[in-house]
């Protein structure tokens, strides 16, 4: 009696091990991955964003000292010349994201879910430019703009006569240049907003229906709330993404005439300036990494906002 | 779903207001694909510019894209690049998003939560860590480099998509195998993964186009021409073609094209895989 009941708990203590070793071999090498590629780099870009690091000591880091912990930062807020443009851009496009692509690709996602002819083909062709890399699209726009050859300068030349420049070097529309080489290309976020679309009931549309909503009305009080959760996962991607947009600053401008982003001076810092000053880079990527977070915070702010309202209003009454 | 009246209850403001936003969607996607194609055959794109339509349909400049810039080498990088980092990610991810979906353990959690995070953290900002990372492993200017670091990255994206998938699957089926007398890895294995599949194969073609189109990266842990992936290639041409634009536009094609074809194939697939709710908020 005693021995069986030995060798049964035994059993199960093995049992439980091989559970234990099962799940930590499973999870052991994505964990590695994380450690090796974002929690290593995070640690030391924190770190040495307050030692002293450059091309002049490139193997050893020094600390400042916890007089001029802030150094660096007080370098690349008051003397870096490109940081405030750096910062304003990457925020505007960010805030672009958020306000003007989101809601594009919204209405095309609508557009996209009404039982038409040739919606399935537009849809299928819309998703086109997004299978490109934003590299080729940068190098295709870079051409488009051509005051050579392009398609952007002869538009121009219809509303201004002898218009020769070229618009990526005029301080200004280079910036919006730049936002018009990506910001339409919404073909992945469409999708995945008219996959939550399709997903209403039809049952709650027939309700609606009855009330008397329906199309483009429909869209706004029912459907729009019912995938608000959605929108606000979709907004915090576009807004993050655009404030990390590097490949179209590379292609077009190279931060010329003010396109400067967040991206492109961290990576001039750390790896093409013959200078090269790691220590200062670093800070630009804890502000970066910070400047994430406030933006994922500002969008879910701006969604129980605006859609506790139109709660309030007894339309969309979920949750 | 079938055969219902809507049809008849879409109002004509409506319809003409989708019929803008088709249209707009037409004209953004189509526009610089199909200039770019137009210029590829123009012989001077500098004597015909704009939207004027090329003489005579000149061809050159494909001929010399495959002929001197040996454009297939630079697919076949991108294809063991993209290809290998994806198989790695694929079997990590699904191994550990099968524990985070299907067991309770201590720290679950955390590890879900950190998983979720690095869709957050801005690669952008760790450039200097992991290149310094990759010179100290001496893999700087292989193609290691980049496989380590698309292995590694988008991490969040494909553990959504694949645990989702794994928490469709009836838990029975687990339990029959276990009764069977199947370990645990073995459950997974023959059982689970089998099953899984459609859903990994949805996150590794998602991934596989990320990392194909990959230019950041690509172009700061690799500067040796022949090892270079598709996207950094592109960095070469203004210089690499100088004056001759007929061969900068056909080298473009060629280079757009292949992501297209694969696109067209895997369309329906791919359509499915975003719009079915696979990634959700």
């Amino acid at each position: 009696m005693k021995t069986t009941n030995t060798a049964d708990t035994g059993a199960k203590g093995r049992q439980a091990w091989r559970r234990r070793g099962f799940i930590f071999a499973f999870l052991a090498p994505t964990v590695i991955a994380f450690t090796v590629f974002y929690l290593y780099p995070i640690i030391t870009v924190v770190l040495t964003s307050f030692c002293k690091w450059d091309y002049t000591n490139i193997t050893s880091p020094e600390f400042l000292g916890f007089k001029d912990m802030f150094n660096n930062y007080k370098y690349i807020f008051s003397t870096y010349p490109y940081f405030w443009e750096a910062l304003r851009n990457s925020s505007l496009w960010a805030f672009l994201g958020v306000f003007l692509q989101i809601p594009v690709a919204t209405l095309i996602a609508l557009a996209f879910s009404r039982k038409m002819r040739g919606v399935k083909l537009v849809r299928n062709i819309y998703i086109i430019p997004n299978m490109i890399s934003s590299a080729a699209m940068g190098m295709i726009f870079l051409q488009l703009y051509s005051p050579l050859y392009g398609i952007v300068n002869p538009i121009i030349q219809v509303f201004e006569e002898g218009f020769t420049e070229n618009i990526l070097l005029l301080k200004g529309p280079a910036f919006w240049a730049l936002t018009g080489a990506y910001i339409f290309f919404t073909g992945t976020t469409t999708l995945l907003i008219l996959g939550n679309i399709m997903a209403v009931p039809q049952e709650v549309r027939e309700a609606a229906m009855l009330d008397g909503a329906s199309g483009l009305k429909q869209d706004w009080y029912i459907v729009l709330p019912m995938i608000k959760d959605t929108l606000r996962t979709v907004s915090i991607l576009a807004a993050t993404g655009s404030f990390l947009i590097y490949n179209e600053v590379y292609f077009l401008t190279k931060g010329a005439a003010g396109t400067y982003s967040i991206s492109y001076i961290i990576r001039e810092l750390a790896i093409t300036s013959p200078r090269t000053q790691f220590g200062r880079a670093n800070t630009v990527a804890v502000v970066q990494i910070l400047a994430g977070l406030v933006i994922i915070v500002l969008v879910n702010l701006l969604y129980s906002i605006s859609f506790r309202r139109k709660h309030g209003s007894g339309e969309g009454g979920r949750k | 779903m079938k055969k219902q009246k809507p049809i008849k209850t879409i109002s004509t403001a409506t319809r003409i207001f989708t019929y803008i936003c088709l249209a707009w969607a037409l004209l953004v996607s189509l526009v610089p694909i199909v200039w770019l194609v137009m210029s590829s055959f123009k012989e001077d794109p500098l004597a015909r510019p704009g939207f004027m339509l090329p003489e005579s349909i000149c061809l050159d400049g494909y001929i010399s894209t495959f002929r001197d810039l040996h454009v297939m080498r630079y697919f076949g990088n991108s294809m063991w690049i993209a290809g290998v980092s994806v198989i790695v990610s694929m079997l990590m991810i699904s191994m550990s998003a099968y524990v985070v979906a299907r067991m309770e353990f201590k720290g679950k959690k955390i590890v879900s939560m950190m998983l979720y995070s690095t869709m957050f953290i801005p690669a952008t900002a760790l450039t200097y860590p992991v290149y310094n990372l990759v010179n100290r492993l001496n893999i700087y200017d292989t193609r290691a480099a980049l496989i380590m670091i698309y292995a590694c990255s988008g991490i969040a994206v494909s553990f959504i998509v694949i645990r989702n998938y794994y928490g469709n699957i009836p838990k029975e089926l687990e339990e029959a195998a276990r009764i069977d007398g199947c370990g645990y890895v073995q459950t997974w294995w023959r059982v689970i993964f089998p099953i899984a599949r459609p859903g990994i194969l949805t996150a590794a073609v998602l991934a596989f186009f990320n990392n194909w189109n990959e230019y950041y990266w690509a172009s700061l842990v690799i500067i040796d021409r022949n090892k270079m992936t598709v996207p950094a290639l592109l960095s070469t041409f203004t210089t690499a073609f100088r004056t001759n634009y007929n061969g900068l536009f056909s080298a473009m094609v060629v280079i757009i094209l292949p992501p297209i074809i694969l696109y067209c194939v895997f369309n329906k697939f791919f359509v499915e895989a975003l719009s079915g709710g696979a990634v959700k908020g």
